[in-house]
Protein backbone atom coordinates (compact mmCIF):
# COMPACT_ATOMS: atom_id res chain seq x y z
CA UNK A 1 0.00 0.00 0.00
CA UNK A 2 1.32 3.43 -0.95
CA UNK A 3 1.91 6.04 1.75
CA UNK A 4 -0.72 8.30 0.22
CA UNK A 5 -3.32 5.55 0.42
CA UNK A 6 -2.34 4.75 4.01
CA UNK A 7 -2.78 8.39 4.98
CA UNK A 8 -6.14 8.65 3.25
CA UNK A 9 -7.43 5.52 4.95
CA UNK A 10 -6.04 6.67 8.29
CA UNK A 11 -8.05 9.90 8.05
CA UNK A 12 -11.26 7.83 7.85
CA UNK A 13 -12.20 6.55 11.35
CA UNK A 14 -13.66 3.36 9.89
CA UNK A 15 -10.44 2.31 8.16
CA UNK A 16 -8.00 3.99 10.58
CA UNK A 17 -6.88 0.82 12.37
CA UNK A 18 -6.43 -1.10 9.16
CA UNK A 19 -4.35 1.72 7.65
CA UNK A 20 -2.17 1.96 10.72
CA UNK A 21 -1.61 -1.78 10.76
CA UNK A 22 -0.46 -1.54 7.14
CA UNK A 23 1.88 1.29 8.05
CA UNK A 24 3.46 -0.73 10.88
CA UNK A 25 3.91 -3.75 8.62
CA UNK A 26 5.47 -1.61 5.93
CA UNK A 27 8.02 0.18 8.10
CA UNK A 28 8.62 -2.07 11.09
CA UNK A 29 11.75 -3.75 9.74
CA UNK A 30 13.45 -0.56 8.54
CA UNK A 31 12.74 1.17 11.82
CA UNK A 32 13.71 -1.80 13.97
CA UNK A 33 17.08 -2.27 12.22
CA UNK A 34 17.76 1.45 12.27
CA UNK A 35 17.27 1.39 16.04
CA UNK A 36 18.97 -1.96 16.66
CA UNK A 37 22.23 -0.83 15.01
CA UNK A 38 22.26 2.13 17.38
CA UNK A 39 21.26 0.55 20.70
CA UNK A 40 22.56 -3.00 19.99
CA UNK A 41 20.31 -4.80 22.50
CA UNK A 42 17.17 -6.50 21.10
CA UNK A 43 14.89 -5.75 24.08
CA UNK A 44 15.82 -2.06 24.02
CA UNK A 45 15.28 -2.01 20.27
CA UNK A 46 11.89 -3.67 20.66
CA UNK A 47 10.79 -1.13 23.28
CA UNK A 48 11.99 1.80 21.21
CA UNK A 49 10.42 0.49 18.00
CA UNK A 50 7.06 0.16 19.72
CA UNK A 51 7.48 3.61 21.22
CA UNK A 52 8.18 5.07 17.77
CA UNK A 53 4.95 3.60 16.38
CA UNK A 54 2.97 4.78 19.39
CA UNK A 55 4.23 8.31 18.66
CA UNK A 56 3.41 7.87 14.97
CA UNK A 57 -0.14 6.81 15.93
CA UNK A 58 -0.60 9.83 18.18
CA UNK A 59 0.73 12.35 15.69
CA UNK A 60 -0.22 10.93 12.31
CA UNK A 61 -3.43 12.96 12.30
CA UNK A 62 -1.32 16.14 12.38
CA UNK A 63 1.23 14.90 9.84
CA UNK A 64 1.78 17.46 7.08
CA UNK A 65 1.79 15.70 3.76
CA UNK A 66 4.37 18.01 2.24
CA UNK A 67 7.00 15.82 3.92
CA UNK A 68 7.50 12.15 3.09
CA UNK A 69 5.98 9.73 5.55
CA UNK A 70 9.00 7.46 5.85
CA UNK A 71 11.44 10.35 6.48
CA UNK A 72 9.08 11.57 9.21
CA UNK A 73 8.98 8.13 10.85
CA UNK A 74 12.77 7.82 10.52
CA UNK A 75 13.14 11.17 12.23
CA UNK A 76 11.03 10.02 15.16
CA UNK A 77 13.08 6.83 15.40
CA UNK A 78 16.35 8.77 15.24
CA UNK A 79 15.26 11.09 18.03
CA UNK A 80 14.18 8.12 20.16
CA UNK A 81 17.60 6.50 19.71
CA UNK A 82 19.56 9.63 20.54
CA UNK A 83 17.39 10.33 23.59
CA UNK A 84 17.75 6.74 24.78
CA UNK A 85 21.55 6.78 24.46
CA UNK A 86 21.78 10.20 26.08
CA UNK A 87 19.66 9.04 29.04
CA UNK A 88 21.77 5.92 29.35
CA UNK A 89 24.90 8.05 29.71
CA UNK A 90 23.23 10.37 32.21
CA UNK A 91 21.77 7.52 34.25
CA UNK A 92 25.07 5.83 34.85
CA UNK A 93 27.11 9.04 35.07
CA UNK A 94 29.52 7.48 32.65
CA UNK A 95 31.65 9.17 30.00
CA UNK A 96 30.94 8.19 26.38
CA UNK A 97 33.56 5.44 26.07
CA UNK A 98 32.06 3.52 29.00
CA UNK A 99 28.63 3.23 27.36
CA UNK A 100 30.47 2.21 24.18
CA UNK A 101 32.35 -0.41 26.21
CA UNK A 102 29.08 -1.69 27.67
CA UNK A 103 27.56 -2.00 24.18
CA UNK A 104 30.76 -3.64 22.86
CA UNK A 105 30.47 -6.18 25.67
CA UNK A 106 26.97 -6.99 24.43
CA UNK A 107 28.36 -7.63 20.95
CA UNK A 108 30.73 -10.23 22.45
CA UNK A 109 28.26 -11.88 24.81
CA UNK A 110 24.78 -11.63 23.29
CA UNK A 111 23.51 -14.89 21.75
CA UNK A 112 21.57 -13.02 19.09
CA UNK A 113 24.67 -11.34 17.65
CA UNK A 114 26.90 -13.44 15.45
CA UNK A 115 29.34 -12.96 12.62
CA UNK A 116 32.96 -13.47 11.67
CA UNK A 117 35.70 -11.66 13.53
CA UNK A 118 36.06 -8.79 11.12
CA UNK A 119 32.31 -8.13 11.08
CA UNK A 120 32.16 -8.02 14.86
CA UNK A 121 35.23 -5.78 14.92
CA UNK A 122 33.45 -3.43 12.53
CA UNK A 123 30.52 -3.18 14.95
CA UNK A 124 32.87 -2.41 17.83
CA UNK A 125 34.68 0.20 15.72
CA UNK A 126 31.32 1.85 15.04
CA UNK A 127 30.73 2.17 18.77
CA UNK A 128 33.85 4.38 18.99
CA UNK A 129 32.12 7.00 16.86
CA UNK A 130 29.97 9.75 18.35
CA UNK A 131 26.28 8.78 18.22
CA UNK A 132 25.33 11.22 15.46
CA UNK A 133 28.25 10.17 13.27
CA UNK A 134 27.32 6.54 13.84
CA UNK A 135 23.80 7.34 12.69
CA UNK A 136 25.14 8.97 9.53
CA UNK A 137 27.36 5.96 8.85
CA UNK A 138 24.54 3.43 9.37
CA UNK A 139 22.09 5.32 7.19
CA UNK A 140 24.58 5.65 4.33
CA UNK A 141 26.45 2.35 4.58
CA UNK A 142 23.70 -0.10 5.64
CA UNK A 143 20.44 1.61 4.63
CA UNK A 144 22.02 3.09 1.46
CA UNK A 145 20.07 6.30 1.81
CA UNK A 146 20.65 9.32 -0.34
CA UNK A 147 22.34 12.27 1.34
CA UNK A 148 19.28 14.42 0.53
CA UNK A 149 16.99 12.04 2.43
CA UNK A 150 19.44 11.87 5.32
CA UNK A 151 19.55 15.64 5.34
CA UNK A 152 15.78 15.79 5.65
CA UNK A 153 15.76 13.28 8.51
CA UNK A 154 18.70 14.61 10.47
CA UNK A 155 18.24 18.29 9.69
CA UNK A 156 21.89 18.61 8.62
CA UNK A 157 23.30 19.91 5.35
CA UNK A 158 24.28 17.44 2.64
CA UNK A 159 27.87 18.74 2.72
CA UNK A 160 28.18 18.17 6.45
CA UNK A 161 26.75 14.66 6.08
CA UNK A 162 29.25 13.76 3.32
CA UNK A 163 32.14 14.99 5.45
CA UNK A 164 30.84 13.14 8.49
CA UNK A 165 30.49 9.87 6.55
CA UNK A 166 33.96 10.01 5.00
CA UNK A 167 35.54 10.81 8.35
CA UNK A 168 33.62 7.91 9.90
CA UNK A 169 34.94 5.50 7.23
CA UNK A 170 38.52 6.68 7.87
CA UNK A 171 38.17 6.29 11.63
CA UNK A 172 36.75 2.78 11.26
CA UNK A 173 39.50 1.66 8.88
CA UNK A 174 42.18 3.05 11.18
CA UNK A 175 40.60 1.39 14.22
CA UNK A 176 40.51 -2.03 12.51
CA UNK A 177 44.08 -1.69 11.20
CA UNK A 178 45.41 -0.59 14.58
CA UNK A 179 43.50 -2.97 16.84
CA UNK B 1 44.52 -11.89 9.51
CA UNK B 2 47.20 -9.25 10.22
CA UNK B 3 47.78 -8.80 6.50
CA UNK B 4 44.05 -8.38 6.04
CA UNK B 5 43.96 -5.79 8.81
CA UNK B 6 46.79 -3.75 7.29
CA UNK B 7 45.12 -3.66 3.89
CA UNK B 8 41.64 -3.20 5.33
CA UNK B 9 39.30 -1.15 3.19
CA UNK B 10 35.67 -0.88 4.18
CA UNK B 11 34.52 -0.96 0.58
CA UNK B 12 36.02 -4.44 0.19
CA UNK B 13 34.13 -5.84 3.15
CA UNK B 14 30.84 -7.56 2.24
CA UNK B 15 27.89 -6.04 4.09
CA UNK B 16 26.56 -8.42 6.68
CA UNK B 17 23.97 -8.01 9.40
CA UNK B 18 25.38 -9.56 12.59
CA UNK B 19 22.18 -9.01 14.59
CA UNK B 20 19.34 -11.51 14.81
CA UNK B 21 15.81 -11.26 16.14
CA UNK B 22 13.72 -13.95 17.90
CA UNK B 23 11.75 -16.23 15.60
CA UNK B 24 8.54 -14.66 14.20
CA UNK B 25 9.39 -11.37 15.86
CA UNK B 26 8.19 -9.29 12.91
CA UNK B 27 4.96 -11.32 12.72
CA UNK B 28 4.10 -10.40 16.30
CA UNK B 29 5.37 -6.82 16.43
CA UNK B 30 2.37 -5.25 14.60
CA UNK B 31 0.03 -6.94 17.09
CA UNK B 32 1.97 -5.54 20.06
CA UNK B 33 1.95 -2.09 18.50
CA UNK B 34 -1.78 -2.28 17.79
CA UNK B 35 -2.44 -3.28 21.42
CA UNK B 36 -0.65 -0.14 22.57
CA UNK B 37 -2.32 2.16 20.05
CA UNK B 38 -5.72 1.33 18.55
CA UNK B 39 -6.44 -1.34 21.17
CA UNK B 40 -5.46 0.86 24.12
CA UNK B 41 -7.55 3.75 22.83
CA UNK B 42 -10.69 1.60 22.82
CA UNK B 43 -10.15 0.83 26.49
CA UNK B 44 -10.18 4.51 27.52
CA UNK B 45 -13.54 5.37 29.16
CA UNK B 46 -15.72 7.71 27.14
CA UNK B 47 -15.78 10.43 29.81
CA UNK B 48 -11.98 10.55 29.79
CA UNK B 49 -11.81 10.78 26.02
CA UNK B 50 -14.32 13.60 26.00
CA UNK B 51 -12.15 15.63 28.38
CA UNK B 52 -9.97 18.05 26.56
CA UNK B 53 -6.38 16.74 26.77
CA UNK B 54 -4.77 19.98 28.10
CA UNK B 55 -7.56 20.15 30.68
CA UNK B 56 -6.72 16.64 31.85
CA UNK B 57 -3.07 17.65 32.14
CA UNK B 58 -4.02 20.79 34.07
CA UNK B 59 -6.44 19.01 36.40
CA UNK B 60 -4.02 16.26 37.43
CA UNK B 61 -1.56 18.51 39.35
CA UNK B 62 -4.50 20.47 40.79
CA UNK B 63 -6.00 17.31 42.25
CA UNK B 64 -2.61 16.35 43.59
CA UNK B 65 -2.21 19.80 45.15
CA UNK B 66 -5.63 19.57 46.81
CA UNK B 67 -4.75 16.19 48.28
CA UNK B 68 -1.51 17.59 49.68
CA UNK B 69 -3.20 20.68 51.09
CA UNK B 70 -5.92 18.52 52.64
CA UNK B 71 -3.38 16.19 54.20
CA UNK B 72 -1.34 19.15 55.46
CA UNK B 73 -4.41 20.86 56.97
CA UNK B 74 -5.54 17.66 58.67
CA UNK B 75 -2.07 17.07 60.11
CA UNK B 76 -1.95 20.68 61.31
CA UNK B 77 -5.33 20.37 63.07
CA UNK B 78 -4.30 17.12 64.66
CA UNK B 79 -1.05 18.71 65.79
CA UNK B 80 -2.95 21.65 67.35
CA UNK B 81 -5.18 19.32 69.29
CA UNK B 82 -2.22 17.33 70.51
CA UNK B 83 -0.45 20.55 71.46
CA UNK B 84 -3.52 21.72 73.43
CA UNK B 85 -3.51 18.62 75.56
CA UNK B 86 0.24 18.62 75.81
CA UNK B 87 0.28 22.27 76.92
CA UNK B 88 -2.51 21.87 79.50
CA UNK B 89 -1.44 19.15 81.83
CA UNK B 90 -4.18 18.58 84.38
CA UNK B 91 -3.32 18.32 87.99
CA UNK B 92 -4.65 15.28 89.83
CA UNK B 93 -6.86 17.39 92.11
CA UNK B 94 -8.45 19.01 89.05
CA UNK B 95 -9.38 15.60 87.70
CA UNK B 96 -10.78 14.63 91.09
CA UNK B 97 -12.83 17.85 91.21
CA UNK B 98 -14.17 17.15 87.76
CA UNK B 99 -15.17 13.63 88.72
CA UNK B 100 -16.72 14.84 91.94
CA UNK B 101 -18.70 17.43 90.03
CA UNK B 102 -20.08 14.73 87.75
CA UNK B 103 -20.69 12.47 90.70
CA UNK B 104 -22.74 15.28 92.31
CA UNK B 105 -24.78 15.50 89.19
CA UNK B 106 -25.47 11.81 89.22
CA UNK B 107 -26.32 11.91 92.93
CA UNK B 108 -28.72 14.78 92.30
CA UNK B 109 -30.32 12.85 89.48
CA UNK B 110 -30.75 9.83 91.72
CA UNK B 111 -32.12 12.03 94.48
CA UNK B 112 -34.61 13.52 92.07
CA UNK B 113 -35.70 10.07 90.96
CA UNK B 114 -36.23 8.87 94.56
CA UNK B 115 -38.19 12.05 95.30
CA UNK B 116 -40.52 11.26 92.41
CA UNK B 117 -40.99 7.69 93.56
CA UNK B 118 -41.89 8.83 97.07
CA UNK B 119 -44.49 11.30 95.94
CA UNK B 120 -47.46 9.96 94.09
CA UNK B 121 -47.21 11.65 90.74
CA UNK B 122 -50.76 10.65 89.71
CA UNK B 123 -52.12 11.82 93.04
CA UNK B 124 -50.52 15.25 92.50
CA UNK B 125 -52.09 15.44 89.10
CA UNK B 126 -55.60 14.50 90.41
CA UNK B 127 -55.15 16.80 93.39
CA UNK B 128 -56.66 14.24 95.83
CA UNK B 129 -55.12 12.12 98.58
CA UNK B 130 -54.10 8.52 97.84
CA UNK B 131 -56.78 7.22 100.29
CA UNK B 132 -59.54 9.19 98.57
CA UNK B 133 -58.40 7.89 95.19
CA UNK B 134 -58.48 4.33 96.44
CA UNK B 135 -61.95 4.75 97.87
CA UNK B 136 -63.09 6.27 94.61
CA UNK B 137 -61.71 3.34 92.63
CA UNK B 138 -63.29 0.85 95.00
CA UNK B 139 -66.63 2.56 94.63
CA UNK B 140 -66.51 2.54 90.82
CA UNK B 141 -65.35 -1.03 90.78
CA UNK B 142 -68.32 -2.13 92.93
CA UNK B 143 -70.80 -0.13 90.83
CA UNK B 144 -69.42 -1.67 87.68
CA UNK B 145 -69.91 -5.15 89.10
CA UNK B 146 -73.45 -4.30 90.17
CA UNK B 147 -74.33 -3.17 86.62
Amino acid sequence: MEDKEILEKFSNPESQNLAFNQLVRKYQQNIYWHIRKMVIDHDDSDDLTQEVFVKVWKNLGNFRQDAQLYTWIYRIATNECLTFLSNKKKRFFLPIHDVAAELAEKIDSSPDISGDEIQLKLQKALLRLPDKQRLVFNMKYYDEMKYEEMSEILGTSVGALKTSYHLAVKKIEEFIKRD
Amino acid sequence: MNKMKEDFKLENLPKHNVYQVPEHYFDRLPMHVMERTAGAENKVPTWQRSLWAPLRIAVAPLVLLLVFVGAFYFTLQQQKQDDYFAMHPMAEHEIMDYLNYNEDLETADLAELSYLSKNEFTADFLNISPTAAEEELEYYHIRHLEE
